[in-house]
């Protein structure tokens, strides 16, 4: 982010403030040194001046010495005393100011040294003159001690006065440098100050110029926004600070979210979002996305005014100024549940359907509903939308929109979607029924919202139950007929055989030997008998047919039509019967039941002949359809259409047994296996005309 | 238990049949044998077990040479005492016929898997019953060639 201008401001106002604070800090460093080179040199002053007025004294105590030796005046002896007093001041002094330097005060004690000397001499000199008189006193002065003390005492002052003056020089030379140095700092300080003051306030003008150009062109296209965007009150537009602060507001806004223009104006945008997504911190997520790209789409879940919630299709837009800037952003948004083009379309496809439709979000909340799921639920629409799903869908539908540990929502949608979920639902009196739901997600960028289908699914319910439950009965009733054709095989023949083997036994033993009416009688058991046991096999045969469950192989026709004839082979000769077949063709069935069909009708073509000689003709529809519809023509006696439903009964005769053997079980037989097949039998005759039986088998799926 | 014949030397069949109707069809057909049968016959197939483990009354019941089976008996059924005998080491070397009023491919099917030596249907007639207890006679007592095994 770029700084503010007040950010810039500060940061210019600091560094001048900073300049002139280091410029003061030089030069009040700068006076104290400047000072202290005064004092310096105010003390140079002094040592030379101090040792001037020694050297003065010392001349002063060599004359007056001089003096009195020559003249013996005491007023030279006076002098001589205050000029030693004066010297000793004098030394006093300047040890006490060269005390800071070895050289000086080393130089300092040769002075002492030498002042003692001469002090020494002078009071030698005044003791000769006052003790031995004149000559001896100018005797002494002449061998010229004191007069080469002087000298060598005076060559030592002009020496601290010669050091005095070098360190005076260095002094001033060093300060002549800091006084420069402190003037360049100061010089190139206050132009740093000059500059920084320079560009700040170079930025500043600029800034603020620039702001008031934008400024301007903002407040010009929002005016003409202002009047275009008033007029639309589908949408609701308006415009943010980078901050997310409401600047503008249209009509359209305030009758979807609910604000008046000065109710929200200066208000942070998140206040349209539900307080799970502010905790998410989704405002700022969507402005920092719309900054980062310029704009951004999305469906989502917004609240009014009223703490009510819709569902808002929302586009974002960045503003930026020419130079690139973040000025602040739109939205234009409308509510879903309420548009005017999608929505009623929606709404109209949602009404159209034959299911309950509700759409849900994915916090669980019904958005939409159809008119079926008013009816289906006994809810006013107003009563569900916006409500929890659970109210209605107690258990399943709320849980398979959230995400688990292992899946996303998404994919939790996702291996959903398409799949019929039974599950239960609640109407508005309590009462719970069977539903079934398919889910579908709705066409959302972020795929939050899912479609439901909701299907009442009572009657299937009852009809499986009772599906399950005759089943349950058909099977129970089938094992009893197994268990019977078992009990009949076996306990109904054993007492028959007996009552046949011992009449038979009776009949071989007693023939002849009993009247002809036992004869006769015993004649008629075994008859009885044998026909006893005929019908038995045949029930048991029947009981049999089409229960075998062999597996369904392609089978040549031919080859069980084969197989037929070559048990009929002897029937066949006998009656010299001519059986003829077209091409048959292949199909998947049972070989062994299919050949039994065609035993038993050839066999009755053979077997109800007419005068003629039987000719039988095998052949296959061509124009099946789904079915191969096979035939059996004869030329025998033929068959009353009005015995067409009654032939394919079992023991059903159309004749007496006197004419033809039987127990008319081979039609039932077939009947039953041909529809165990999923096919179907039936004739076609006239009697004396012959007659021709047609079966159809399902075709088999081409592969 | 009844025996008929008395010849020490005889074949022993053991009849296995619950319906004296056929036993007695049975004893009529054998008695026309061409080899002296001794038919012992026991009612249920508990009594089967007994008489060939020598239990009881039956501790001096001599081993059978050939075992006819009916498959529907009262307390022990004709299958088990099958299984029994052929799981026997002792007793599995003797021929078994099932001789039953059961055409059942089920009856026939298990009756061979439990090692049955062959598998007869009761024919309805009289007639017919005599012929297949002819046959029996012919083969398994004539033809056929029995193991003489006369360890206890």
């Amino acid at each position: 982010m770029k700084p503010s201008l007040n950010r810039k401001v500060q940061l210019a106002l600091g560094s001048v403030i900073l300049t002139f604070l280091v410029g003061g800090a030089i030069s009040y460093r700068s006076t104290i040194v400047a000072s202290e080179s005064d004092r310096l040199v105010r003390h140079t002053h002094e040592v030379l001046e101090r040792l001037q007025d020694l050297l003065s004294a010392m001349r002063s105590i060599e004359s007056s010495y001089r003096g009195f030796a020559l003249t013996g005046k005491e007023s030279y002896l006076e002098s001589y005393r205050s000029s030693i007093l004066s010297a000793q001041q004098n030394e006093v002094a300047v040890g006490q100011l060269t005390m800071d330097n070895l050289k000086q005060q080393r130089q300092q004690q040769a002075l002492e040294r030498l002042a003692a000397q001469q002090i020494q001499f002078g009071e030698m000199a005044i003791r000769l003159r006052q003790t031995r008189g004149l000559d001896e006193a100018a005797n002494a002065i002449r061998s010229g001690s004191g007069e080469r003390i002087m000298d060598e005492f005076q060559g030592e002052v002009r020496e601290m006065q010669n050091e005095e003056l070098r360190l005076l020089a260095v002094r001033d030379k060093d300060a002549a440098r800091r006084s420069r140095q402190t003037k360049t700092a100061l010089f190139v300080l206050t132009l740093l100050g000059l500059l920084i003051a320079a560009i700040a306030s170079w930025i500043v003008h600029r800034e603020i110029y620039g702001h008031g150009l934008a400024r301007e062109a903002l407040r010009d296209s929002e005016e003409r926004y202002r009047v275009l965007l008033d007029e639309i009150e589908g949408y609701a537009i308006f415009m943010m600070d980078p901050l997310g602060q409401i600047v503008t507001w249209n009509a359209g806004a305030e009758r979807i979210k609910g604000y008046r223009a000065d109710q929200i104006i200066g208000r942070n945008f998140s206040c349209f979002f539900p307080p799970e997504d502010i905790e998410q911190g989704r405002p700022e997520e969507i402005l920092r996305m719309t900054a980062a790209r310029g704009r951004h789409e999305e469906q989502g879940m917004r609240v009014r005014k009223d703490g009510s919630r819709f569902l808002a299709s929302v586009r974002f837009t960045a503003l930026r100024d020419a130079a690139g800037n973040l000025r602040g952003f739109s939205e234009s948004s409308h509510d879903l549940s309420e548009s005017k083009e999608s929505g009623a379309k929606y709404r109209g496809l949602l009404e159209a359907a034959p299911d309950a439709m509700v759409v849900v979000n994915q916090t669980g909340e019904i958005v939409l509903l159809n008119l079926q799921a008013e009816k289906l639920f006994g809810y006013h629409r107003d009563e569900l939308i916006r409500q929890k799903v659970k109210n209605i869908i107690p258990e399943g539908f709320a849980e398979r929109l959230i995400a688990d540990g292992t899946r996303t929502a998404a994919e939790a949608l996702a291996q959903q979607i398409g799949t019929g979920i039974e599950l239960t639902g609640r109407r508005k009196d309590g009462s719970e029924f069977p539903i079934e739901i398919m889910l579908s997600p709705l066409s959302n960028s972020e795929g939050i919202l899912v479609t439901a289908a909701i299907r009442d699914i009572t009657e299937r319910k009852r009809s499986e139950y009772l599906l399950v439950r005759t089943a349950a009965e058909l099977k129970r009733s089938n094992d009893e007929l197994q268990q019977f054709a078992y009990v009949a095989s076996h306990d109904l023949q054993e007492p028959l055989r007996m009552v046949a083997s011992y009449t038979q036994l009776l009949a071989q033993r007693y023939q002849g030997r009993l009247d002809s009416d036992a004869d006769e009688f015993i004649a008629f058991v075994t008859d009885g008998c044998n026909r006893m046991q005929g019908l038995i096999q045949d029930l048991l045969t029947y009981s049999r047919a089409g229960t075998n469950e062999r597996e369904l192989r392609e089978i040549s026709c031919e080859h069980a039509l084969k197989d037929a004839l070559a048990n009929l082979r002897a029937t066949i000769k006998e009656s010299g019967a001519v059986v003829t077949h077209d091409s048959l063709p292949t199909i998947t069935t049972d070989q062994t039941q299919l050949s039994q069909v065609f035993q038993n009708l050839v066999g009755n073509a053979i077997k109800y002949r007419s005068a003629d000689a039987p000719r039988i003709h095998v052949s296959v529809a061509k124009n099946g359809g789904k079915e191969q519809i096979f035939s059996v023509r004869d030329n025998g006696l033929g068959i009353d259409p009005q015995y067409f439903e009654r032939i394919f009964i079992l023991f059903q005769r159309l004749h007496g047994r006197v004419e033809f053997k039987g127990t008319g079980i081979g039609l039932a037989i077939c009947k039953k296996i041909v529809e165990r097949l999923g096919g179907r039998i039936w004739v076609e005759s006239q009697p004396k005309e012959g007659s021709t039986f047609y079966f159809a088998l399902p075709k088999t799926e081409e592969r | 238990m009844e025996l008929i014949g008395s010849n020490a030397a005889a074949i022993h069949v053991l009849l296995v049949e619950d319906s004296p109707g056929d036993v007695r069809l049975t004893k009529e057909a054998f008695k026309d044998a061409k080899v002296h049968v001794n038919l012992h016959v026991a009612a249920d197939g508990t009594a089967a077990i007994a008489f060939l483990e020598r239990h009881g009354k039956h501790s001096n019941a001599p081993r059978p040479d050939l075992i006819l089976l009916d498959l529907n008996l009262p307390k022990k059924a004709g299958r088990e005492v099958l299984a029994e005998i052929k799981e026997s080491p002792t007793l599995r070397s003797i021929p078994v016929v099932i001789l039953t009023t059961s055409a059942a491919e089920a009856d026939i099917l298990q009756s061979y898997q439990l090692h049955a030596n062959c598998y007869i249907t009761k024919p309805v007639g009289l007639d017919g019953f005599l012929k297949v207890v002819r046959s029996i006679d012919d083969f398994w007592l004539s033809v056929v060639k029995l193991p003489r095994e006369s360890h206890s």
